[in-house]
């Protein structure tokens, strides 16, 4: 990567722009479900640096993604598409583009060198026919596992770094009177959980077959198959009030005490923070093995046709990928940057140990909304929530179930 | 329900402003009754994902929604559903009629505890209900912090028994009102029945049994259609208590199709599933609305 | 048998079936209210004392505190004016969806019991059986209506669905009171010369005021217990009680306040058992009338 040449670039457009911007004030409107406190304040971020080149930011922000996606999708076959609309990374936004809906940003991202700067998946993700169609803003490690520092203590073992070590550290939490696996017994929950442990048990390879390949060759593997008896080995590491919990609420059980670990994507990160609690002396965070699962959010630029929508579009296009928007904007979303070339040693600890693994390409996977549908994604998170709710389910019933929903929805 | 009052041999009057006034009915019923609901089911057999396409897959989503594990679980809780909960609600709704009907004191504060849940909607029902049920802070925990160690009333995270508890919230609910139409039926029985009964020694539990009972058919008819209609339509009360959980265990159909419209994006499959509910209660409804509406209306009298 | 035949209709003195009688009431009675009593009392107690479990004792510190909290200070996502924003959309949503709906039903009842209009049965009968059909064989055909007419997720979208879909059963309702009404008033309006809006408003209108009062019962209890077309229809800005309440509950950040989500769960039911309270015998003669309704 050449430093000088992107030096000259930024700098460059650091000057240019905002002469640009002032000469007229430009309208997006961006539509978005960045409600919480954390991402509120993330996306406030952009929109100020979005002000800040004399564009007007027009937020519309609602609730709960699915919700988000409905009315932004409406809007855009309504005919009055907004500027700038949030996806999670991934084939979400597929059908939307094969359906024409959206403007490519090919040319922002060959100006800015999006290609050399981005992960590989994430490039994947973001492509279609070859051309940029989304801007990734930010990616969410969804493998951690969030411990209590003190349970460990208490119960007199080493913090686990790996599903195998966490379920060998069970009997001793419990014996200390924690819940070894705080876990919300939501489907959504579930399917984290059971892609979390497929990839440290099988690999990513594995991992991305099972969902995509039809030939049975994945499924059958002893990999995977020894991956399946430790998702079943980990029902026994959660409580009774599981079944429904929401996620906050079992980090919440790990926050007070009462559970030793959960495994959650970085948005906990902001629970623990809220609470007043230290990194390290209260908790501690470490990524499963085998790769870094990457989720995060992208966003795209519906079909306008104004050419001051489009120009509007481009600017926004550049300015979130830009260094210093990614690094604010991650700071407060509790994400690491969607770039892997920025210095993040003023992020903490925990975006710290997700960066230096993104920067390994064989550490980057993407998750399953990198790659598959949200009807493929939705059929197999019925198996696995199934799965996970029924102990009396063998391996083998499992992989049938399996094998079954991902034929009928591909 | 007053419908056996019917237009028949009324003299009625043609009118142009009338011919006006029905149009906002008449629209309603061809652009979203019939509109609509041919619009879905022309849905259910294409291969529509995110957006609506009219391509032809046959009835590829129809097998595809039979191989579906977590529609058959739906299906499944909604037949013993429907079951438990009109049975429920007839035998408790009854028995609570008749009881409220034996002229005892402070009847209208029995009347108004039975019938005020039904006032409340299913989301408030239901939240209601997984607070009181839910193990780690519910009835379960009182039962131990009274002193039973051993108690156990985990239904609402057991896979197996989940339907039930969401069949108690409905019942609890719903019964006041089929106490509500039964007592009204009670009150028009001839009291000289009951007389007549004691003379011949007939004892109380036969007398309700096998007198009254009969003589209240029609209410009973009407209870059933209205407790039916909350059956198929049986949504708010789920996501409010279970989300469908745990697993796919209390899934019914309404949250199966309204998850695949809205977050799966799957419109194709939720239009077949869409469809089945509709073939499942048009084949119900249809000979009882002929019956009691449009027949009686052509047989002049 | 001794003891069942001493009930009866006239039980003249406490005997034991007259205990039993009572007994099977009350314990009826408990079953009622527990959950109610549990709320109210959950929403009552701080938070630290609902952590000791008890739920069915009266707390030690009475606070309000969760009430307050839960009308004005909830969040739903950033959105922390609690349920006080979805009472008010709700009343929004409410009045014109009432008033039009009742309109709509009255009129078209009328015209379909005094006036002969050329295939009205068919229309009544399909009008009926839409009343029956789930919401969800509608509901995706008509997301994409509004959308593509520009309206969905408005306040206008959500009135108009309830509007729509509050029609079967008010239609039901006032054809059938209408038919009830005695025919001879009318031919006398007729030979007068009145035409068909005349004697609505002169004739038959001031005669519809019991049947107005269990319309107003039914549709207020109906569409502020609505879940599924505010979810649906109603968009982000008029979001209805119930549809708020729920997100507060399945809030995403930090832990549950249960005392803050049981006193909103009341909030949300507290019209409709006004309603109750107030309309009394007429909420039950709503019921019984309007039989039909979902």
């Amino acid at each position: 990567m050449n430093t000088i040449t992107r030096f000259i670039c930024t700098a460059t457009f650091a000057f240019v722009l905002p002469t640009a911007g002032q000469a007229q004030e430009i309208k997006a409107e961006v539509l978005h479900w960045w409600t919480s406190g954390g991402e509120a304040a993330a996306i406030a971020e952009m929109a100020n640096a979005f002000k800040a080149e004399g564009g007007e930011w027009i937020d519309t922000a609602i609730a709960n993604g699915e919700q988000a996606r409905t009315a932004g999708i409406n809007r855009i076959v309504g005919g009055n598409p907004p500027t700038v609309m949030q996806f999670n990374t991934g084939a979400q936004f597929h059908e939307v583009v094969d359906n024409g809906m959206l403007n490519p940003i090919e040319d922002v991202a060959s100006a800015n060198n999006w290609r050399e700067v981005l992960p590989e998946v994430l490039i994947e993700a973001t492509n279609r026919n070859g051309e940029f169609y989304a801007v990734p803003v930010n990616i969410h490690g969804q493998n951690w596992l969030w411990y209590n520092v003190e349970a460990f203590k208490k119960a007199g073992v080493e913090p686990p770094k790996d599903f195998d070590e966490l379920i060998a550290a069970a009997p001793k939490l419990k014996e200390a009177g924690f819940i070894p696996l705080a876990h919300g017994g939501q489907n959504w929950q579930d399917h984290l959980l059971f892609d979390a442990v497929v990839v440290a048990k099988a690999g990513k390879e594995i991992f991305k077959n099972i969902y995509l390949t039809t030939d049975g060759e994945a499924l059958n593997s002893p990999d995977f198959r020894s991956a399946i008896e430790t998702f079943a080995a980990l029902r026994e590491l959660t409580d009774e009030g599981s079944p429904g919990r929401s996620w906050n609420d079992s980090t919440n059980l790990v926050i007070t005490g009462k559970g030793a670990t959960q495994l959650m994507g970085d948005w906990a990160k902001g629970e623990f923070i809220a609470a007043g609690k230290t990194i390290g002396t209260d908790y501690g965070c470490t990524v499963m093995p085998n790769g870094y699962i990457m989720g995060g959010d992208v966003c795209v630029f519906p079909k306008v046709d104004d050419e001051e929508q489009k120009a509007a579009q481009s600017k926004l296009a550049e300015l979130m990928l830009s260094q210093d928007v990614q690094l604010a904007f991650n700071k407060k979303k509790g994400s690491v940057p969607a770039r892997v070339d920025l210095d993040v040693s003023s992020m903490d600890e925990c975006a710290q140990q997700g960066m230096t693994a993104l920067k390994d390409p064989e550490q980057q996977v993407g998750s399953i909304n990198y790659f598959a549908s949200s009807d493929l994604t939705g059929a197999t998170r019925d198996v696995i929530t199934q799965f996970w709710a029924t102990p009396s389910m063998t391996a083998d019933e499992f992989i049938e179930k399996f094998a079954s929903a991902v034929k009928s929805a591909s | 329900m007053d419908s056996q009052i019917t237009n028949a041999g009324r003299p009625r009057f043609r009118n142009l402003a009338a011919v006006i006034a029905l149009i906002p009915a008449t629209a309603a019923v061809v652009v979203v009754y019939i509109g609509c609901m041919l619009w879905t089911v022309r849905l259910s057999f294409t291969s529509s994902k995110l957006l609506p396409i009219f391509d032809w897959v046959g009835l590829s989503q129809y097998s595809r929604l039979f191989l579906n594990e977590r529609f058959s679980v739906a299906v499944e809780n909604i037949v013993i559903f429907g079951v438990l909960f009109i049975a429920g609600c007839l035998i408790l709704g009854f028995l609570l009629a008749v009881f409220i009907d034996q002229k005892v004191r402070g009847e209208a504060v029995f009347r108004t505890i039975f019938l005020y849940p039904y006032a409340m909607s299913f989301v408030v029902t239901g939240l209601a209900w997984q607070w009181f049920l839910n193990p780690t802070h519910g009835v379960q925990k009182l039962g131990r912090d009274l002193g039973f160690e051993n108690f156990t009333f985990n239904w609402l995270v057991t896979q197996d028994m989940v339907i039930y508890t969401i069949v108690i919230a409905a019942i609890w609910q719903g019964s006041g009102l089929v106490m509500c139409i039964l007592l009204a039926g009670l009150r028009g029985v001839d009291e000289s029945l009951w007389k007549a009964a004691r003379v011949d020694g007939i004892p109380a539990w036969r007398y309700y049994l096998f007198i009254v009972l009969p003589l209240l058919g029609p209410m009973i008819v009407t209870a059933v259609v209205l407790l039916s209609i909350s059956v198929v339509k049986l949504y708010d009360l789920v996501v409010a208590m279970t989300k469908g959980g745990p697993g796919i265990a209390s899934d019914v159909p309404a949250k199966f199709v309204m998850d695949h419209f809205f977050e799966r994006n799957n419109v194709g499959l939720a239009t077949a599933a869409a469809t089945m509910m509709l073939i499942a209660v048009a084949s119900i409804l249809a000979p009882w609305l002929y019956q009691t509406y449009i027949r009686p209306a052509g047989r002049v009298a | 048998m001794t003891m069942m035949q001493a009930s009866g209709r006239r039980p003249s003195r406490i005997s034991a079936g007259t205990i039993g009688i009572y007994a099977f009431l009350l314990i009826a009675a408990v079953f009622f209210l527990l959950p109610a009593w549990i709320m109210l009392m959950t929403s009552l107690k701080p938070m630290e004392e609902i952590r000791l479990g008890n739920i069915l004792m009266w707390p030690n510190a009475v606070t309000f505190e969760p009430w307050i909290r839960a009308w004005s200070e909830a969040c739903t996502g950033l959105d922390c004016r609690g349920v006080s924003v979805g009472f008010w959309n709700s009343v929004r949503i409410l009045i014109p969806s009432l008033i039009l709906s009742i309109a709509a039903g009255a009129v078209t009842g009328y015209a379909l019991s005094f006036w002969r209009v050329r295939g009205a049965n068919v229309m009544f009968g399909l009008l009926l059986l839409g009343a029956f059909i789930p919401y969800q064989v509608f509901l995706y055909p008509l997301v994409r209506i509004f959308a593509v007419t520009g309206i969905y997720n408005s306040f206008a979208c959500i009135v108009l669905v309830h509007v729509i879909f509050g029609l079967p059963i008010m239609t039901l309702l006032f054809r059938n009171y209408y038919a009830s009404l005695p025919v001879e008033l009318f031919k006398a309006a007729r030979v007068d010369g009145g035409g068909f809006w005349s004697i609505f408003i002169r004739i038959i209108l001031p005669m519809s005021t019991p049947i107005l009062i269990v319309a107003t019962i039914l549709q207020v209890t109906g569409i502020w217990n609505d879940f599924l077309f505010g979810l649906t229809f109603a968009g982000r800005d008029n979001l209805p009680m119930t549809v708020q309440l729920n997100n507060i509950v399945s809030s995403r950040q930090g832990e549950s306040q249960y005392n803050t989500e049981m006193a909103a769960t009341i909030l949300t039911a507290m019209i409709p058992l006004a309603v109750y309270f107030i309309s009394g015998r007429w909420f039950v003669r709503g019921i019984a009338s309007g039989a039909v309704k979902g």
